[in-house]
C-alpha cells in the first residue's frame, strides 16, 4: 500500500515539530517570576539588613546576573569576593559606603580597569531598588572582605536619612520601589532627591552618626575616575 | 374429572382476577391523576396585602439599578482570554500573523528578482517562476490582515491600558500604516492580476512598488515592538517627548535589517517547500522537472539569505547589549541562556539539511564525481560545528556527577560550552555551507580562462585564511580579558564575510565561457530530497517561533521595558518548555493554514468543472493544466 504524499508530508511536519518540542523540554526548566517587593521595617538592625540585602541581591537587584562572588577567570563583571576591601581604598575620598552608593546611583562614573561599562543605574527602573533597599545591599558588601557597618540611618551622597542634617523628617515608615505609569507606587518618603546628572553632591554623611563609619580624610569631591576600568 | 375440577378452578379464579385486574386500574388511574400538573391554589391578586419582604426586594433592586446607573466608567487594565489566558492567545495569534506577514513580504521580494532576471535574459522559464511564487500571495495577504485585524482587536480587549498606552505614543504613525497597506492592496493585486496584461517594465515597476510598500509598513509596524523593548523619546515617568525617537529607537533598524534577511530566508525555504509538495505530486517529467527547479531557486534563496543572518543578529544582539547590559545577560546568560542551545540545535539541523540538499542535488548533474570526495570533509566540518555549538556552558548533571565534575561546568567540554568556541563555530559552518553551495555551482563545468589555476589557487587561499583567522581569534579569545575577548567577534566575522564576498566575485569570473561536462537533469533528484525542504521550511518556522518568543519575552515582567510594567497574572518568563509547545502548536497552525493556501493555488491551475467533464467524456489522457497550452490559470505574459 501506498501512503499518500499528503499524508507523508503531515506526518513529517508533526514529526520534526515534536522533536523539537521535546528538545524544548530536556533543557532545564526555570519559571521567573516578577521581583518581590522586599518589605524593609524601620527597626531593621544592620544584621537584618544583611540577610536582606543578599536576598535583594539575589532577586530583584539581578546582581548576580552579571556578578559572581569567589569565580576566578576572564570575568565579563568584577568578582565581589572581598570587594568591600577594595572599596575602601578603590576611590581616593570615598569611604567603602561611599563607593558601593556611587557605584550603585552612579555606575559611569568609575569603571574597574579591565572591564567595560554596563552597570545600570540600580535605583531607575528596570531594577529600580529604592534607598532603603540600596542600604541593605551596601550592608551586605561591606561583609565580603569587611565588617558591615551601614544602618537605615546611615547617609551618603545620594541619600539623606530621615533626621539627618538635610533630610527629610524622620518617619518610621519605609519605602516600596519608586517608578513607573505601569502601577508601580511612587519615590518613597525619605528618599532624597537625586542629584542633577554630571553633579554629585558631597557626601552628607553625619560624622558619627550610629552606624556610620568614620568621616572620610577627604571630603572634597572625588577624583575623576579613568575613563575604563571596573567596579 | 379433570375437565370438571378445571371448570370450577376457572369459576373461582376468573372473579378473583377480574377483581385484581379492576383495583390495578384504579390504582393506576389514581397515580395517574395525582401526577396531573394542577395550578396551586392562589388567592385573587386584588387581595393579596404588600409584605414587607416583597417591599424588600423591590427596594433592592431599585437600589442595585440606581447604583448600576450611576457607576463611573473606569478603564479595565486587562481582560482574561478563557481556557489558555490571555498571553497565551496574543502569543499565538501574533506569532501566526507575523508568520504570515513575513511570508507576503518575502515573496515579492525574490518573484521580483527572478522577474528582472527573466526580463534582462529573455528566459521566460524564470518569468513563469516568478509567476508560480506570486500565486501563492494573494490568499496569503488577506490571512495576514484577517490575523493583524485579530490582533489588534485582542490587544484592545485584553490589554486595554498597555494598548491605550502604545496608541498614544505611535499615533501619528497609523495614518502613514493605513495608506500604505492600502498601496499595498492596490500593488499586490495589480502586480499579481496583472501579469502579461502590461509592458514587462511597467509590471517590474508595480512589483519594486509591492516591495518598497512592504518593507516600509514592516518598518512601521517594528517601531512599535522595538519600542517595547528599547524604549527611547520618552521621560523617565512614560510621557512621550519625541515620536521620531520613539520610532528610532536603539532596536529598530538592527530589527529591520534582521527581519528583512530572516523573511527572505523563510519566504524562500516556504516556497520550495510548496515546490516540492507539487514535485511529489507530479506526475510527469515536466512537471518533475519544473517544480525541482522551483524547490531548488527557493532554497537557494532561503540559504542565501540564511548564511548572512547571523550577522545580522550579532548586531541586534550587540545593540541589546549597549541599550542595557541587563538585558543582555538576560537574554545570554540568565532566564533565556538554555533557549540558544535549542536554537543551536535547529541552526545545525538547518545546515545539515541545506547542505545534504546541495550533496543530492549534485546528482542532478553529470560529471560531479571529482568534487563528490569533498562532501565527507564538509560532513565532519559540519558535524564538529554543531557538536561545538550545541555545548552548553553547564552540563545538566545529578549531584554525584556534579560532584566528579567539580561543578555544573564540565572540566573539558566547559570550554567550548563559551562564545569564543561557539562564534568559531557558527563561523566555520557558514564557510562550509558557503563551500557546499561553490562546490554545487561549479559541478558539471570547468573553467576555460587562462587564469584558472590561479584563481581556485586564490579562492583555496582565501578559504583557508579565513579559516585560519577565525580558529586563531576563537583561541586567542581564552588568552584575554572580557573588553578584548567582546571585540575579537567583528574581525571573525568580516573574515568570513570578506572571505564569501571575494571568493563568489572570483568564480563569477572564473566560470564565465566554463565548458560544460554535463548538463543539468532537472527532475532527476531522489524524492528524500523533497522531504529535505519540507524539513527545512518547518525548522525555519519554528526558528522563527522560538526567537521571536526570545525577542519578546526579554522584556520579562515589563510591557514596555523600564517603563509599563507587567501587573497581569502573565507577568512571569514561562519555562523554556512551555515556550516550545506554545511555538510547536503555532508553528502546526501555520502549516495547517498554509496548505489550505496551496490547496487554494492548486485549485487556481485545476480546469474549468464543465472543462473536465468534457475531457472525461471525451476519454483524454490527464495532463497537468498548468503544464497545458491555454488552459484555465495560465496567465503568462507573451511578449
Amino acid at each position: 500500500m501506498t501512503i499518500p504524499h499528503t499524508v507523508r508530508v503531515g506526518v513529517l511536519v508533526v514529526a520534526a515539530t515534536s522533536f523539537y518540542t521535546y528538545v524544548g523540554q530536556m533543557v532545564p526548566q526555570k519559571e521567573v517570576l516578577p521581583p518581590q517587593e522586599t518589605q524593609i521595617r524601620a527597626d531593621l538592625t544592620t544584621a537584618d539588613m544583611v540577610k536582606v540585602g543578599r536576598e535583594i541581591m539575589d532577586g530583584k537587584g539581578l546582581c548576580f546576573t552579571c556578578h559572581t562572588i569567589g569565580k576566578t577567570g576572564a570575568l565579563r563583571f568584577p568578582d565581589l569576593e572581598g570587594v568591600d576591601t577594595r572599596a575602601q581604598s578603590r576611590v581616593p575620598g570615598l569611604t567603602d559606603i561611599e563607593y558601593f552608593a556611587q557605584s550603585i546611583y552612579e555606575p559611569e562614573k568609575f569603571i574597574v580597569p579591565g572591564f567595560n561599562p554596563g552597570m545600570p543605574v540600580i535605583n531607575k527602573p528596570p531594577i529600580g531598588l529604592n534607598d532603603q533597599e540600596i542600604l541593605c545591599v551596601i550592608a551586605y558588601l561591606q561583609t565580603l572582605g569587611g565588617k558591615p557597618t551601614v544602618t537605615l540611618q546611615t547617609s551618603h551622597a545620594y541619600y539623606k536619612a530621615p533626621g539627618a542634617p538635610g533630610g527629610p523628617p524622620a518617619s518610621g515608615v519605609t519605602a516600596e520601589q519608586g517608578a513607573a505609569p505601569g502601577g508601580a507606587p511612587p519615590a518613597p518618603p525619605g528618599s532624597a532627591p537625586l542629584p542633577a546628572p554630571g553633579k554629585p553632591p558631597a557626601p552628607v554623611t553625619p560624622p558619627g552618626a550610629p552606624g556610620t563609619p568614620p568621616a572620610s580624610p577627604a571630603a572634597a569631591p572625588a577624583p575623576v575616575a579613568p575613563a575604563k576600568g571596573t567596579r | 374429572m379433570n375437565g370438571v375440577l378445571k371448570r370450577r378452578l376457572l369459576f373461582v379464579v376468573g372473579p378473583f382476577t377480574g377483581l385484581v385486574m379492576f383495583a390495578s386500574v384504579v390504582m393506576i388511574a389514581t397515580y395517574l391523576t395525582n401526577r396531573e400538573y394542577k395550578e396551586p391554589y392562589r388567592a385573587p391578586a386584588a387581595i393579596v396585602d404588600t409584605t414587607p419582604r416583597v417591599e424588600g426586594l423591590a427596594a433592592e433592586t431599585a437600589a442595585a439599578e440606581a447604583t448600576a446607573k450611576a457607576t463611573p466608567y473606569a478603564e479595565a487594565e486587562y481582560r482574561t482570554f478563557p481556557i489558555v489566558g490571555s498571553r497565551v492567545a496574543i502569543w499565538a495569534v501574533a506569532q501566526l500573523h507575523l508568520l504570515f506577514a513575513a511570508f507576503v513580504l518575502a515573496v515579492p521580494l525574490f518573484a521580483f528578482i527572478i522577474e528582472v532576471i527573466g526580463y534582462k535574459t529573455k528566459d521566460s522559464r524564470y518569468d513563469r517562476l516568478a509567476y508560480e511564487f506570486t500565486k501563492l500571495l494573494s490568499t496569503s495577504f488577506s490571512l495576514t490582515a484577517t490575523f493583524g485585524a485579530f490582533l489588534t482587536f485582542m490587544l484592545i480587549a485584553l490589554y486595554p491600558k498597555f494598548t491605550n498606552y502604545l496608541m498614544s505614543v505611535f499615533s501619528p504613525t497609523f495614518l502613514p500604516y493605513v495608506l500604505l497597506f492600502f498601496l499595498e492592496a492596490f500593488f499586490l493585486y495589480t502586480y499579481y492580476y496583472g501579469w502579461g496584461k502590461f509592458h514587462p517594465l511597467v509590471h517590474i515597476g508595480l512589483g519594486l512598488g509591492l516591495n518598497l510598500v512592504g518593507t516600509a509598513i514592516m518598518f512601521i509596524a517594528n517601531a512599535w515592538l522595538t519600542f517595547m523593548m528599547s524604549p527611547r523619546g520618552i521621560s523617565d515617568q512614560g510621557a512621550v517627548l519625541s515620536v521620531w525617537d520613539a520610532v528610532w529607537n536603539h532596536t529598530w533598524m538592527p530589527i529591520n535589517v534582521h527581519r528583512v534577511i530572516a523573511n527572505i530566508a523563510f519566504g524562500g525555504s516556504v516556497a520550495a517547500a510548496y515546490a516540492a509538495f507539487k514535485f511529489l505530486q507530479a506526475e510527469t517529467d515536466e512537471e518533475r522537472a519544473h517544480y525541482d527547479w522551483m524547490g531548488y531557486i527557493g532554497n537557494f534563496v532561503a540559504i542565501s539569505a540564511f548564511l548572512p543572518l547571523p550577522f545580522a543578529g550579532y548586531w541586534l544582539a550587540k545593540e541589546i547589549y549597549a541599550y542595557s547590559q541587563t538585558l543582555g545577560l538576560t537574554m545570554m546568560g540568565g532566564a533565556f541562556s538554555w533557549l540558544f542551545i535549542i536554537q543551536a540545535v535547529l541552526i545545525g539541523n538547518l545546515f545539515l539539511a541545506a547542505n545534504y540538499y546541495l550533496w543530492l542535488g549534485m546528482g542532478r548533474v553529470e560529471g560531479m564525481q571529482p568534487l563528490q570526495k569533498f562532501i565527507k570533509f564538509l560532513l565532519i566540518g559540519i558535524a564538529v560545528c554543531f557538536a561545538v555549538w550545541a555545548t552548553p556552558r553547564s552540563i545538566i548533571a545529578t549531584v554525584s556527577e556534579l560532584r566528579a565534575m567539580g561543578g555544573s561546568t564540565h572540566p573539558i567540554l566547559g570550554y567550548l560550552g563559551v562564545m569564543s568556541a561557539k562564534n568559531t563555530a557558527v563561523n566555520i559552518l557558514i564557510l562550509t555551507t558557503f563551500m557546499s553551495f561553490l562546490l554545487y555551482r561549479r559541478t558539471g563545468k570547468v573553467a576555460t580562462v587562462s587564469w584558472a589555476k590561479t584563481g581556485h589557487a586564490a579562492q583555496l587561499t582565501i578559504f583557508a585564511a579565513a579559516a585560519i583567522i577565525v580558529v586563531f581569534l576563537g583561541i586567542y579569545g581564552y588568552f584575554v580579558e572580557a573588553t578584548v575577548r567582546i571585540g575579537l567577534s567583528v574581525p571573525q566575522v568580516s573574515s568570513v564575510l570578506a572571505a564569501m564576498v571575494s571568493i563568489t566575485a572570483i568564480d563569477v569570473f572564473l566560470f564565465r565561457g566554463a565548458s560544460r561536462t554535463g548538463e543539468v537533469r532537472w527532475g532527476k533528484i531522489p524524492a528524500i530530497s523533497q522531504y529535505v525542504l519540507i524539513f527545512i521550511a518547518v525548522t525555519f518556522t519554528w526558528l522563527m517561533g522560538l526567537m521571536g518568543y526570545v525577542r519578546s519575552g526579554l522584556r520579562q515582567h515589563w510591557h514596555v521595558y523600564g517603563v509599563i510594567r507587567d501587573t497581569s497574572v502573565d507577568a512571569f518568563t514561562p519555562t523554556l518548555g512551555f515556550a516550545t509547545r506554545v511555538v510547536s502548536v503555532t508553528v502546526l497552525l501555520f502549516f495547517l493554514l498554509i496548505g489550505f493556501v496551496f490547496w487554494i493555488t492548486t485549485l487556481h491551475d485545476r480546469p474549468d468543472f464543465e472543462q473536465t467533464k468534457t475531457r472525461r467524456r471525451e476519454g483524454s489522457g490527464e495532463v497537468s493544466p498548468e503544464f497545458a497550452v491555454g488552459t484555465a490559470g495560465e496567465h503568462r505574459r507573451t511578449s
